[in-house]
């Protein structure tokens, strides 16, 4: 199996700090979910994998491509997707002009751009307010733009930082749907405090604790390492407390 | 999925598009889909404009066309303060004899500049940072609007000042000067508010350094004398800001 993302020895420090610690990454096809408490790294790891930030050290190549080369990185992003954790907007652009906006940035074909703006929000569930300013929608349709944006070029390698955040059930259920639906063609790599988002959309999980990866395996290897522990409402959180409270002792 | 039963390649790699075939479809059959999002776009795009469209030819990129055109409404709030501070610039100076609005434009352009992208100042900077089309030529493309809006309004400002042509000419190089000046300290330090800062600082240098010395505020902008000095500082901090947000110098900062 190709793997689109492959990160050797990744480690980030902002001033003295050091959030990303060693990381050693490969990541194919599929649902990645990534999961771990405040302060993991898990949205440092998101940004390294989007281009936001530089790591300090280590290896990175991301659907074949070096993304320290800026030839390389370029093209890269054009098949990225990415909802950063705090989707910043312009206030004043209608939901079609915003995804349409990252679109043109995405390089996509012109020809291209208008369709698959259409397509994003309608499968986001917006197309009722495909015409409506941002400055005007709740959270979670706010959320859902950030979703449509990042899913407009259909990413081979698509990020996104606590994407139901904000989201109601209804909204949750179809969003893994998606989420699904974009894991069979690609990588997805999904950050979240939720474990029931990584039991019913993941077929890979990662736990990190204090900027390192401490566990990794199925969502059905997580939820066997819970059996026996007390504390947790179901079986993946269960797995989820043991395998941190033994990293921590 | 999108069928694409008119596309050989396609219908080899999908089983709909054969399964199709065999049963004697053509490549003529609809693609309600695609149809339906071809519709939609149509439907809920804002229409481009021949700006937008002529700035994507020049620039040879739609999404920077884009980012021109959409700038003033990201800095409406700056606009109209310029535009209330050159009016009173315009008011003041029958009043002092000096040129306010002359000795205000570059002020306000730099001002402007240094917020005209970053943390804190694009809510979208981090999205921005993961594009394809690079940060750095969004900057710059939102650093020539913003200069070009600017000396659009100090020239409205002039047509109604006494000495009109004298302003036109005396504003227009320093106001790029501390415009360039703003661009550079904002994109080493990656603070806005370092960039007006350094900025408004030198500028109310120059000015009341000049001032000093000849007792004529209008000589800061004016004077021919200090054309080439200003000249020389714009070349060189264009060239300071290109080099320090080309490639990856910078390690401890940001890809571009």
């Amino acid at each position: 199996m190709g793997m689109n993302v492959r990160a050797a020895g990744i480690s980030r420090r902002f001033g003295r700090t050091e959030v990303l610690a060693d990381v050693n990454l490969s990541v194919g096809t599929g649902v990645f979910g990534l999961l771990g408490p405040n302060g993991a790294g898990k949205t440092t790891l998101l940004r390294t994998l989007a281009t936001a930030i530089e790591p300090s050290a280590g290896s990175l190549r991301l659907l074949g491509f070096d993304p320290s080369d800026p030839g390389e990185r370029r093209a890269l992003r054009r098949s990225l997707g990415y909802l950063p954790q705090s989707l910043g907007y312009y206030p004043n652009f209608t939901v079609f002009e915003f995804v349409e906006y990252f679109a043109l940035l995405k390089e996509m074909p012109k020809g291209e751009v208008g369709p698959a703006v259409a397509r994003a929000i309608d499968r986001v569930g917006l197309g009722g307010r495909a015409k409506s300013k941002m400055k005007t929608l709740s959270g979670g349709m706010i959320r859902r733009v950030g979703i449509a944006q990042a899913i407009v070029n259909e990413p081979t390698l698509l990020l996104l930082d606590e994407p139901t955040a904000g989201l109601d059930p209804e909204q949750r259920v179809s969003f893994r749907a998606l989420v699904r639906d974009l894991g069979e063609k690609g990588t997805v790599v999904v950050s979240t405090h939720l474990v029931e988002d990584v039991g019913a959309a993941c077929t890979e999980v990662a736990l990190m604790d204090a900027g390192a990866i401490v566990f990794r395996g199925t969502p059905e290897e997580l939820t066997r390492r819970g059996e026996g522990q007390t504390v947790g409402d179901s079986p993946l959180e269960r797995g989820y407390v043991s395998v941190l409270s033994g990293t921590r002792t | 999925m999108r069928h694409r039963p008119d596309d050989a390649r396609h219908v080899a790699g999908c089983d709909d598009c054969q399964a199709r075939a065999s049963l004697g479809h053509t490549g003529l059959d609809v693609d309600l889909e695609r149809v339906w999002t071809g519709v939609a776009a149509e439907a809920w795009a804002t229409p481009v404009a021949w700006p937008e469209r002529a700035m994507g030819r020049l620039l040879g990129s739609p999404g920077l066309a884009r980012a021109l055109v959409t700038t003033p409404s990201l800095f409406l709030s700056w606009i109209l303060a310029s535009v209330a501070v050159l009016a009173a610039g315009v008011l003041l100076a029958p009043l002092s004899g000096d040129p306010w609005a002359a000795l205000l434009a570059p002020a306000l352009a730099g001002a402007g500049i240094a917020y005209a992208y970053g943390p804190g100042a694009d809510p979208a900077f981090e999205l921005s940072r993961t594009m394809a089309t690079s940060g750095r030529m969004v900057l710059l493309v939102r650093a020539l609007c913003v200069f070009g809006l600017n000396a659009a309004l100090g020239l409205v400002a002039s047509l109604f000042s006494a000495t009109a042509v004298g302003l036109t000419l005396g504003w227009l190089v320093p106001m790029t000067t501390v415009s360039a000046l703003a661009l550079a300290a904002a994109t080493l330090s990656r603070s806005a508010n370092v960039g007006v800062f350094v900025a408004l600082s030198s500028w109310g240098f120059v000015v009341t350094t000049v001032f000093a010395r000849t007792r004529d505020l209008a000589v800061a902008v004016e004077s021919w004398a200090l054309m080439p000095f200003y000249l020389v500082a714009t070349v060189g901090l264009v060239a300071l800001t290109l080099y320090v947000t080309t490639g990856n110098r910078g390690k401890d900062l940001t890809w571009g």
